[in-house]
């Protein structure tokens, strides 16, 4: 009897109806009716006083309504809703996302070529240091070769090959010896040319005379008399062989 | 002839997944839900949108309908006033941005009047029409009804009741004429 007075005082059979009743009010009302016939046959009542209310003040809709629902529903996957600012949206998304992907491959394009360019770069800088470095020991020789200070030696082929040529240039002044081996006739691979100085009666060690070079930087000997080349196994040797020995000049 | 499907026996159709049955539903009840729903949002685009989500909803949510809890009219009326108030709730995209509370600004400038009362309903006295106008066709709670209409919620309450208790007799009424005039032609 309590419940029934609350819900008719509270008018929760027709909040109920509105869905207006929180969820433990709407068990409560649910149970209300389903055991009491009385609240039962009130709740039928309102469902269809308000259900008449409803379809005399129906609104017919416009045909095409129940033609997109038919649409959306044969085909679920797509969702239907015309003339709303729904579809300028995905329409702008579509766009957005277009450009986005444009910009984006212009981007790496662009990305790729400023890497390419970055190793061409650093690939013409240290050809331009190595050219440098080049220059500059070129230069070195150059001057080194027309100083006046400088005297060359031609060591022309005596024993081994009359047709051996060598010229060494030496400047006691700056205690410096470059070699041209260019005209020493090539040799097997187990084999080199190799300079000695000759400083009272004892030969030391120039250096060797690779023959695929322009010009060689060797040792400079003081108070050397003589310059001698001889062949030597691949690599030197701390002794002449005099048995091979190609060219000479006194200084 | 043929007999006309129950909404018991279209709802069962519509539980297995049948949509000749939602349509026959939608022909039944789409003109009553769209007087609800376009009184609520007062925008005849958007309640057209809103028609159809509502009869969507119904399709995906059939089998959870309990007939021995009430008419299908009315399970059905519930999804459309919600799906109202969640429209109403959020701004529409694109178009309007301002925070909009439920029931602020109902009264948009473009609105066509659709929303006149009829029937039994237009009888009543201006306030009476006016508590079951709120309530019912524009998904207002009472809380937010008395206080639209400016009355203590208990009037408004017994303003709720007594249109009913008028409706009711309205309706009574009609029901005895048409039986008497049954009885007559029998």
């Amino acid at each position: 009897m309590m419940d029934k007075k609350r819900i008719h005082e509270e008018g929760l059979l027709e909040k109920y109806l509105l869905d207006e009743l929180s969820e433990n009010d709407r068990i409560f009302v649910e149970k209300a009716i389903a055991d009491d016939v009385d609240l039962k046959q009130q709740f039928i009542q309102l469902e269809a006083d308000f259900e008449k209310m409803a379809f005399e003040n129906a609104i017919v809709p416009d045909p095409r309504v129940k033609t997109m629902l038919q649409k959306r529903l044969e085909e679920p996957k797509k969702l239907i809703y015309y003339r709303t600012p729904l579809m300028i949206a995905a329409g702008l998304a579509l766009l957005f996302m277009l450009t986005t992907f444009l910009m984006y491959n212009r981007w790496q394009e662009s990305q790729e070529r400023l890497n390419l360019l970055q190793t061409q770069t650093n690939s013409l800088q240290e050809r331009l240091v190595v050219l440098e470095e080049n220059y500059q020991t070129t230069n070195e020789r150059l001057q080194l070769i027309n100083a006046p200070s400088t005297v060359p030696f031609l060591l022309k082929g005596q024993v081994l090959d009359q047709d051996a040529r060598a010229v060494a240039y030496v400047n006691h002044q700056n205690k410096l010896v470059v070699v041209n081996p260019k005209g020493l006739p090539q040799l097997p691979e187990d084999q080199t040319y190799q300079m000695w100085g000759d400083v009272d009666g004892e030969m030391i060690s120039m250096g060797l005379l690779p023959t695929d070079k322009d010009l060689v930087m060797l040792k400079y000997i003081d108070k050397a008399e003589s310059l001698n080349i001889t062949i030597e196994p691949a690599g030197g040797n701390d002794h002449p062989t005099v048995e091979k020995l190609v060219s000479y000049v006194t200084m | 002839m043929s007999k006309l499907p129950t909404d018991n026996d279209l709802m069962t159709r519509l539980a297995n997944g049948d949509k000749q049955a939602l349509y026959i539903i939608y022909d039944r009840y789409a003109p009553a839900l769209y007087g609800v729903i376009l009184r609520m949002c007062r925008n005849r685009v958007q309640a057209e949108d809103l028609l159809q989500e509502s009869f969507v909803k119904i399709w995906q949510n059939a089998h959870r309908y309990d007939r021995t809890k009430g008419r299908f009219y009315t399970w059905a009326y519930r999804i459309a006033k919600n799906i109202g108030l969640n429209a109403l709730r959020k701004p529409m995209p694109l178009i309007q941005n301002e925070d909009l509370s439920v029931h602020s600004n109902k009264e948009d400038a473009t609105t066509i009047d659709y929303t006149g009362l009829n029937g039994a309903l237009k009888k009543l006295e201006p306030h009476h029409q006016k508590a079951i106008e709120l309530v019912y066709f524009r998904g207002y709670t009472h809380r937010e009804a008395h206080e639209e209409m400016d009355v203590p919620l208990g009037t408004f309450k017994s303003y709720v009741r007594q249109a009913l208790k008028l409706l009711r007799e309205s309706y009574g009424t009609e029901l005895m004429i048409t039986w008497s005039i049954l009885q007559i032609l029998a």
